[in-house]
């Protein structure tokens, strides 16, 4: 019993992190279905630049955080202005070479800088905490609650505002929201910024529990692809309940099944879902 | 107030629409008539800021608005309800009103007062506010797309077949909207194939082959003269 709380919270605290890293990835789908494979790279950089401050300036893991998720969302509009906007007229497939070429880019350019070595972020929360009988590190539940505050206030953003409502619109009717007036490219600008900043704000969080190298974002871009499949492409509460999904998935399956197969449950589980809903859980009707 | 001087539109080597002109007076009700195909909704999106013309200008109240992007142009008066609608589905009827005041949004006792009159307009919207805009029938879909339009207080209106698919009792009710809506001070694009009743609503209209512009005149001329008859009218 003690093994099965013990996991549980090991997945919703995994799944916290997917579901951030799938939320930013499905944004962009929903307004501009592109498939951005670039956004793994998006958060590598976040842990690097979390970590890098922390180390070189001993800035505060909070602040730090903030500036990496204002940098990385400005990278984020960067590469809509720089790259997805020009080709905005081009054959989709331009789009995607272009978001894989970007991904090899950015990862050589962080090799570059901070060079291939495995690095560990410290983190000021590393105390031993007794949560309902399990113990856990004071950062893992800092993920939980950071996790499910910024998806909170996501939601509230997209439902509550007028500027948030203009990119559902977007996603919903592109050419409907030009005709009300709405200009798409500030939209689709703000939608990669928000984008990106979730990117490392999951990264930030993860980080101390993981490793930093430049390679860190490949396994979990993958797996955010799996749920913003298996939610459904572009919907938002789709990338939620998949992040936790997987989550739990993987967790209970590490320890039930065999811990060497644990990235592999997370496609088994989209063969399974989809052999059963082809579209997905959502499939966009939930936007 | 409107003028197109030989705009053309093209979707790669094809010529969508030719050289046409076209004038609009303030407050009046134009209608555009022509078959599937003829380059109606081509040219109302190039109005729109939706295409770029590939030749010729277009002028709105004097200022050349030709390749302006589409939320400029709605932000100088002229919004588009379009043939295929293109509402937001998932969201629902009143969100739908409200996200057609985006050029207003900062505005809002305004934009209360608006829905109250798109309320008033179409009675059946207040009753379904709440149902998502994709759950609508085709007539309330009509009805929302023509609402959230106005919305914007345009002043014009280019509506794309608000006719299409519609019962006859539900078109001859959008007719007397349009109406209305072109007595109360917008003045009315109309492009439509049902060319009697459109005719019977409107001042003038123009005749649109296969992306040319074939004849013009006044609502009476049109529907005497025998082309448009034997094309449209079926006498």
């Amino acid at each position: 019993m003690d093994i099965l709380t013990q996991q549980l919270f090991n997945g919703l605290t995994i799944g916290s992190v997917y579901s951030l890293v799938a939320l930013g990835l499905t944004l962009v789908y929903g307004i501009l279905h592109i498939p951005n494979f670039a956004h793994g790279a998006l958060y590598m950089l976040g842990a690097y630049i979390t970590l890098t401050m922390m180390l070189l300036w001993g800035i505060h893991y909070w602040i730090a955080m903030a500036v990496s998720v204002l940098v990385v969302g400005l990278l984020g509009v960067l590469m809509d202005r720089l790259v997805f906007h020009p080709l905005r007229n081009a054959p989709p497939i331009h789009d995607k070479i272009a978001a894989i070429g970007m991904l090899l880019f950015l990862e050589a350019f962080a090799q570059l800088i901070w060079g291939a070595d495995y690095r560990t972020m410290t983190t000021p929360y590393g105390q031993v905490i007794n949560l309902f009988g399990t113990t856990a590190t004071m950062q893992r539940v800092l993920i939980n609650i950071g996790a499910i505050a910024v998806m909170i206030l996501l939601y509230l953003f997209l439902k509550k505002t007028y500027i948030g409502s203009t990119i559902i619109a977007m996603a919903q009717n592109r050419e409907g929201a030009h005709l009300v007036g709405i200009n798409t490219n500030k939209v689709a600008m703000l939608t990669f910024m928000i984008s990106g900043g979730l990117a490392a704000i999951a990264a930030s969080l993860s980080a101390p529990i993981n490793l930093v190298f430049p390679g860190m974002g490949h396994l979990v871009i993958l797996k955010a692809f799996v749920i913003i499949i298996l939610g459904g492409m572009g919907s938002i509460p789709g990338a939620i309940l998949g992040g936790y999904i997987l989550g739990f998935t993987e967790s209970l399956g590490a320890t039930y099944i065999s811990n060497d197969y644990k990235d592999l449950i997370a496609f088994l589980l989209l063969v399974i879902i989809l052999s059963i809903r082809p579209k997905g859980l959502f499939s966009r009707e939930g936007f | 107030m409107l003028e197109l001087s030989n705009v053309s539109v093209k979707y790669g080597s094809f010529a969508a629409v030719k050289d046409i002109d076209i004038e609009v007076e303030k407050g009046e009700l134009v209608v555009l008539l022509g078959s599937n195909g003829a380059g109606k909704s081509t040219t109302f999106n190039a109005i729109s800021g939706l295409q770029k013309p590939s030749a010729g200008d277009i002028l709105f109240e004097g200022q050349s608005i030709t390749g302006l992007s589409p939320d400029k142009i709605v932000q100088a008066g002229i919004v588009q309800c379009a043939e295929d609608r293109k509402l937001f589905p998932q969201m629902s009827v009143h969100q739908n009103l409200i996200m057609g005041a985006y050029v207003h949004r900062r505005k809002r006792k305004q934009v209360k007062e608006s829905i109250s009159e798109v309320y008033e307009l179409f009675p059946i919207l207040r009753e379904k506010k709440e149902n998502a805009a994709g759950s609508l029938s085709g007539g309330q879909q009509q009805m929302l797309a023509i609402g959230r339009a106005l919305m914007s207080r345009p002043k014009m209106m280019l509506l794309d077949e608000p006719s299409i698919g519609l019962a006859p009792l539900i078109v001859e009710q959008m007719f007397e909207v349009i109406q209305k809506i072109n007595k109360d001070g917008t003045t009315v694009l109309l492009a439509e194939q049902n060319a009697f009743a459109a005719l019977k609503i409107a001042d003038r209209g123009y005749v649109f082959e296969s992306g040319s512009m074939v004849v013009q005149g006044s609502s009476e001329e049109l529907l005497a003269n025998d082309t448009v008859r034997r094309a449209y009218i079926g006498a």
